[in-house]
């Protein structure tokens, strides 16, 4: 555990997840900060192989990285009149007291305290413990996360559904929308409904 | 100097720092949430390495229970950046001291 690798892979990774971290607070612009969000995630899941957790590294990578990043930088783009200038609110030196004090007592209890660490040699085949004891002793959180999934999944397209009743009258394509008449071509297939059919 | 659980317990803490100031500070409700998923990873980071460094009944129990936690937060981000769509609908802006409607 003390070859030079290991101190190397550690601490470059936790410079690269604490300071991408900090690009996110410091980023002038709201596209930056995600992108050093996606930095951090990438530094936590190289500390998840540090820690031999290589399944936890995967997992990180394909839903944070790949899912989570991706979802928040179309919440972005989708949102185009809003402000993404990355600013504070008037909140800024409560949130930076209470974030000192929240961190410095974290560390110090971090630091301070024995923690009488053992550390043996990792589990093999870590994926397929962790399959096994998901389906015996973890069954029925799993169903649940099954159920919390279904349940967030239907409730977000519920909510970011648009609504065709009140649709907001400055949205053109949907003004358009509203006045085009009903059926449109007389032909038989979806495809040539406007473009040569109609001449 | 070996690398302990308490390294990886104070880049955890960093992390969760970063995160809460982020959560608290932050105009954009969608760097709101961005600040929640840094304090989310820096839990899952310290629960890793308390599960690396102890012994427990079940082998792997914390790695499971990592995998819960990232399976609700990628529920709780999908539908809070749905709330944040149906905001901006209907109010234009997503910035959170100007979302007042519920002031008194």
């Amino acid at each position: 555990m003390d070859s030079v690798g290991y101190h190397l892979a550690f601490w470059s990774l936790a410079v690269i997840s604490v300071g991408a971290a900090l690009g996110v607070v410091v980023s002038r612009n709201l596209i930056h900060a995600v992108i050093f969000l996606i930095l951090a995630f990438v530094g936590v899941a190289g500390l998840y192989l540090v820690l031999s957790a290589e399944f936890i590294a995967v997992v990180q990578v394909l839903v944070y990285v790949g899912a989570i990043s991706v979802l928040m930088l179309f919440a972005i783009l989708l949102t185009p009149r809003a402000a993404r200038d990355n600013a504070e609110t008037s909140m800024r030196y409560p949130a930076t007291i209470l974030m000192g004090l929240v961190t410095a007592a974290m560390v110090f209890v971090a630091v301070e305290t024995d923690w009488a660490a053992v550390l043996d040699d990792p589990v093999a085949e870590s994926p397929r413990v962790i399959g096994q004891s998901l389906i015996n002793e973890f069954v029925l959180p799993f169903e649940i996360a099954a159920v919390l999934l279904t349940a967030a999944l239907v409730g977000a397209i519920a909510l970011a559904r648009e609504d065709p009743e009140d649709a907001p009258l400055h949205d053109e394509s949907l003004a358009m929308e509203a006045r085009r008449p009903g059926p449109h071509g007389p032909g038989p297939s979806p495809d040539d409904g406007d473009g040569g059919g109609s001449a | 100097m070996t690398i302990g659980l308490e390294h990886f317990l104070v880049v955890g803490a960093l992390i969760f720092g970063i995160g809460l100031y982020v959560a608290l500070a932050k105009r954009n409700a969608i760097a709101v949430l961005m600040g929640v998923e840094l304090m989310l990873n820096a839990v899952n980071l310290t629960l890793v390495a308390f599960g690396r460094f102890t012994v427990t009944d079940v082998a792997l129990s914390t790695q499971v229970f990592v995998m819960f936690i990232i399976a609700t937060a990628a529920a709780e981000v999908a539908v809070g950046l749905a709330l944040a769509m149906v905001v901006y609908r209907n109010r234009d802006t997503i910035s959170v001291d100007r979302i007042n409607l519920m002031r008194w």
